[in-house]
C-alpha cells in the first residue's frame, strides 16, 4: 500500500464518520496498511509500518494519533515474540487487531457510563473548547434526567467552543458561551470542570486545547474538582516537565510545521496541565488517580 | 428433611444479621466496632458457601452477590459489609482460576497490555464444575478470617516506629485501631495525648478515661479548640470509618477540621486504619447521614466527614505504612473490577 494511499484511507475515515476519535481512525488505516502489506520478514513490517506512522504524523498533528501509532506499534512487537513465523503471525495480528478495534470504539461508552454518576442534579458544569468524549458524558447524564448547566469557552483561535454549545443545545442541554479570558469570572459559580484530553502522559498529567492548564489553575485556586475523560488508547510515553517540553510536533498543526520558518512566532495550539492539578481521571480502564496513569503505562510497555 | 433444615436455618441467620446492622444504624442496638462487623459478615459468607446450593463458580457469586446487595442496603453507612463480600468474591475468582490452572489471572484488571495481548475469547463464564472449589474457597475465607484477626496486632506493631518520647499527639473521638496502637506505644515510650471530645457523641471521653488507665497523660479538649492547639502538637494520629479508592477518607464528623487545622501547621496526619476498611467507591460530595439527638429541633447532625487525600500524610495499616496515591494500587490487589459495583 502506498503512502498516499494510506493517507487517503485516514482522511477517508474521518470524513465517513466524524465523530470517531482520530487514534481509532489511525490504527484502523494502520491495519489495513497490515493487511496489504507485502513484506517477506517481521523486520521489514516493522520497518514499514513505522513509515506509515511517521507520515500519518505528517497529515495530522495531534497528540492523539502518535499515541495510537505507538501503540499499535507496540502491538505489533508483542504479537511478533509470540509467533515468530512471518505468515501466521500476520493472521494472528489482523485478527487480533480487529477485537482490539472493536474494545476501543466502545470506550468511548464506557468512560461515558463511568463519569455521568459524578454529575449530581442541579450541578453547573465548566468545560473547554470542543471534546466528543465530553459530549458523551453529558448526554448520558441528560438521558438519566439530570439538570445541569454548561458553561464552555469559546477557545480561540478556531472557536471549537462554539460548536460544541451548538450540540449541547441539540441535546437540549442550556448552555452558555464564555470568552476564554472570563474563566476566573466564572469559576465562583461552577461545581465542578470537566475536559478531554488529546493525550495523557506518564506523569498522569494531560495534553489539552490550549486554556486547559489556565482552567485547572483556576479550578485549584477555587478548590473546585477538575476532572479529566479520556479513552485508554491515548496514553503516551511522555515525560514533560514543564510547557516547553512538549515536542514542536504536537505543538502546531502539520501545515504550520511544513511552511512556517520560525515557530517561536506562532501560537501553539496544546499546552500541558501538570497531575497535581487534576482530581480524577476517567478512562475505560476505570476512575483513576494520576499516580495510576504511570502504572498502566508501565504495565504496557515493560 | 436436612436439606431443607440448613436452608431455613441459614436464612434465618441472615435475617438475624441484616436486622442487628438496621438497629445498630439507628442507635438502638449495639454499638460495635467495625472489626466485629467485617469477622461476622465473613463467617456468615463461609456459612453460606459451605450450606447453600450451589454447583459452579458463577452460581455461588450470584448468591453472594446477592446477599451481598441485601446486607449493603440494610446499613449503607457500614461500608466493611460490601468490603467482605468484595474480598470473597475475588478469592471465589482466584480459586476458580486455580483449579482451571490457568496461569494468567495474576493481572485481573483491565489494562492496555491485556487489550492488546488478550486473543478474544477470555471472556470467563465460571460455569465449568471443580469438586473442591467449595473445599478451597472455605480455606480461603478461613484465612481471610485469620487475617481480620490479627489487623489490630499488625497495627499497633508499627506503633514504635512512629511515636518518640515526649511527643505530643493528637486524635480525635474514639476508635478501638488508635487505642491499641498508642498502648502499644506506651509499654515503651512516654508521651501525651490531646483527644478531641468530637462531639455530639463525646465518644473522646471515653478514649480518654481508658487511655489515662494505661497511665498515658491525656488531656481532653472541645472541638473548637482543636486549630488553637494544634500549634503544640507534633502529630495527629486517627482512625476512619471507611478509606475510600481515591486515598481519601470518610470519618467521623469534625476529622476535616481536625485534618485542616494539621496541614495549616504542616503536622503529619497519620490514618491508622485496616486493610478491610479500603472501599472501592470514590466520592467527594458531602456524606450527610443524619441521626437523631433531640426529637423536637430540627438539628441537622452529620455523622461523617470526607477528608481528601491531600490532607493526610500516611496510612497505617495491617500491611505496612503507604501514601494516599498508592491506595487505589492496594485496591487493585484486594477487589476485582467487576465487583465494584454489587
Amino acid at each position: 500500500m502506498e503512502e498516499a494511499e494510506l493517507v487517503e484511507y485516514f482522511r477517508a475515515q474521518i470524513r465517513g464518520d466524524p465523530d470517531v476519535a482520530s487514534a481509532v481512525a489511525a490504527i484502523r488505516s494502520l491495519l489495513e496498511f497490515l493487511r496489504r502489506d507485502q513484506s517477506e520478514t517481521i523486520l521489514g513490517l516493522r520497518e514499514n509500518m513505522t513509515q506509515a506512522i511517521r507520515r500519518l504524523e505528517e497529515t495530522d498533528s495531534s497528540v492523539a494519533v502518535s499515541s495510537g501509532g505507538e501503540l499499535f506499534l507496540r502491538f505489533i512487537s508483542l504479537t511478533s515474540l509470540e509467533h515468530p513465523d512471518l505468515s501466521q503471525c500476520k493472521n494472528v495480528m489482523i485478527e487480533r487487531g480487529e477485537l482490539f478495534l472493536k474494545k476501543i470504539s466502545l470506550s468511548r461508552g464506557k468512560v461515558g457510563k463511568l463519569c455521568h454518576t459524578f454529575i449530581k442534579d442541579g450541578a453547573k458544569i465548566l468545560t473547554h473548547s470542543s471534546s466528543r468524549v465530553v459530549l458523551k458524558v453529558l448526554e448520558n447524564a441528560a438521558a438519566d434526567n439530570k439538570r445541569f448547566t454548561v458553561y464552555v469557552t469559546e477557545s480561540q483561535p478556531d472557536s471549537a467552543g462554539k460548536r460544541m454549545a451548538q450540540k449541547l443545545r441539540k441535546l437540549n442541554i442550556p448552555v452558555m458561551v464564555v470568552l476564554d479570558a472570563a474563566v476566573g469570572y466564572i469559576m465562583e459559580k461552577v461545581d465542578l470542570v470537566i475536559v478531554g484530553a488529546e493525550g495523557v502522559v506518564e506523569s498522569g498529567g494531560v495534553i489539552n486545547k490550549i486554556g486547559t492548564y489556565q482552567m485547572a489553575v483556576c479550578s485549584k485556586a477555587h478548590n473546585k474538582p477538575f476532572y479529566v475523560v479520556a479513552e485508554s488508547f491515548k496514553f503516551v510515553r511522555l515525560y514533560p516537565l514543564n510547557q516547553q517540553d512538549v515536542p514542536d510536533r504536537f505543538k502546531y498543526t502539520a501545515d504550520i510545521l511544513k511552511t512556517v520558518k520560525d515557530l517561536n512566532q506562532e501560537h501553539p495550539m496544546i499546552d500541558y496541565t501538570p497531575p497535581s492539578l487534576i482530581t480524577l481521571l476517567f478512562t475505560d480502564l476505570g476512575v483513576l488517580t494520576p499516580s495510576a496513569v504511570s502504572d498502566e503505562l508501565i504495565k504496557l510497555y515493560l | 428433611m436436612p436439606g431443607a433444615d440448613k436452608e431455613t436455618e441459614l436464612s434465618e441467620r441472615i435475617e438475624a444479621f441484616l436486622s442487628e446492622l438496621k438497629r445498630c444504624g439507628s442507635g438502638a442496638g449495639s454499638l460495635r466496632g467495625s472489626a466485629e462487623t467485617a469477622r461476622e459478615t465473613t463467617s456468615l459468607l463461609r456459612r453460606i458457601t459451605a450450606q447453600a446450593r450451589w454447583s459452579n463458580a458463577g452460581d455461588l457469586m450470584e448468591i453472594i452477590r446477592k446477599e451481598g446487595r441485601r446486607m449493603t442496603a440494610g446499613q449503607p453507612s457500614e461500608t466493611t459489609v460490601g468490603n467482605m463480600v468484595r474480598r470473597v468474591l475475588k478469592i471465589i475468582r482466584e480459586e476458580y482460576a486455580r483449579s482451571r490452572g490457568s496461569t494468567e489471572e495474576a493481572d485481573q484488571q483491565e489494562s492496555l497490555h491485556k487489550l492488546l495481548t488478550s486473543g478474544g475469547s477470555s471472556e470467563d463464564n465460571f460455569r465449568q464444575h471443580f469438586t473442591h472449589l467449595k473445599a478451597n474457597v472455605i480455606e480461603a475465607i478461613n484465612e481471610l478470617l485469620t487475617e481480620l484477626e490479627g489487623t489490630t496486632d499488625n497495627i499497633s506493631m508499627q506503633a514504635l516506629e512512629h511515636i518518640h518520647s515526649n511527643e505530643v499527639i493528637m486524635t480525635i473521638g474514639r476508635s478501638r485501631t488508635v487505642e491499641a496502637f498508642l498502648k502499644d506505644a506506651a509499654r515503651k515510650r512516654k508521651f501525651h495525648v490531646i483527644v478531641a471530645e468530637c462531639a455530639p457523641f463525646c465518644q473522646g471521653h471515653e478514649m480518654a478515661t481508658s487511655l489515662s488507665k494505661e497511665d498515658i497523660e491525656t488531656t481532653v479538649i472541645p472541638d473548637a479548640a482543636i486549630f488553637a492547639v494544634m500549634s503544640r502538637v507534633n502529630k495527629v494520629i486517627i482512625g476512619t470509618q471507611t478509606v475510600l479508592a481515591n486515598g481519601g477518607l470518610r470519618a467521623v464528623n469534625g476529622t476535616h477540621t481536625l485534618a485542616l487545622a494539621a496541614k495549616h501547621h504542616s503536622t503529619p496526619l497519620i490514618v491508622c486504619a485496616p486493610m478491610f476498611k479500603l472501599s472501592p467507591q470514590v466520592s467527594d460530595t458531602p456524606f450527610t447521614r443524619f441521626s437523631e439527638i433531640l426529637s423536637k429541633v430540627n438539628a441537622h447532625c452529620p455523622v461523617f466527614d470526607y477528608v481528601p487525600p491531600e490532607l493526610i500524610t500516611l496510612f497505617i495499616s495491617n500491611i505496612g505504612g503507604n501514601a494516599p496515591s498508592y491506595i487505589y494500587r492496594l485496591m487493585s490487589e484486594l477487589y476485582h473490577p467487576e465487583d465494584h459495583e454489587l
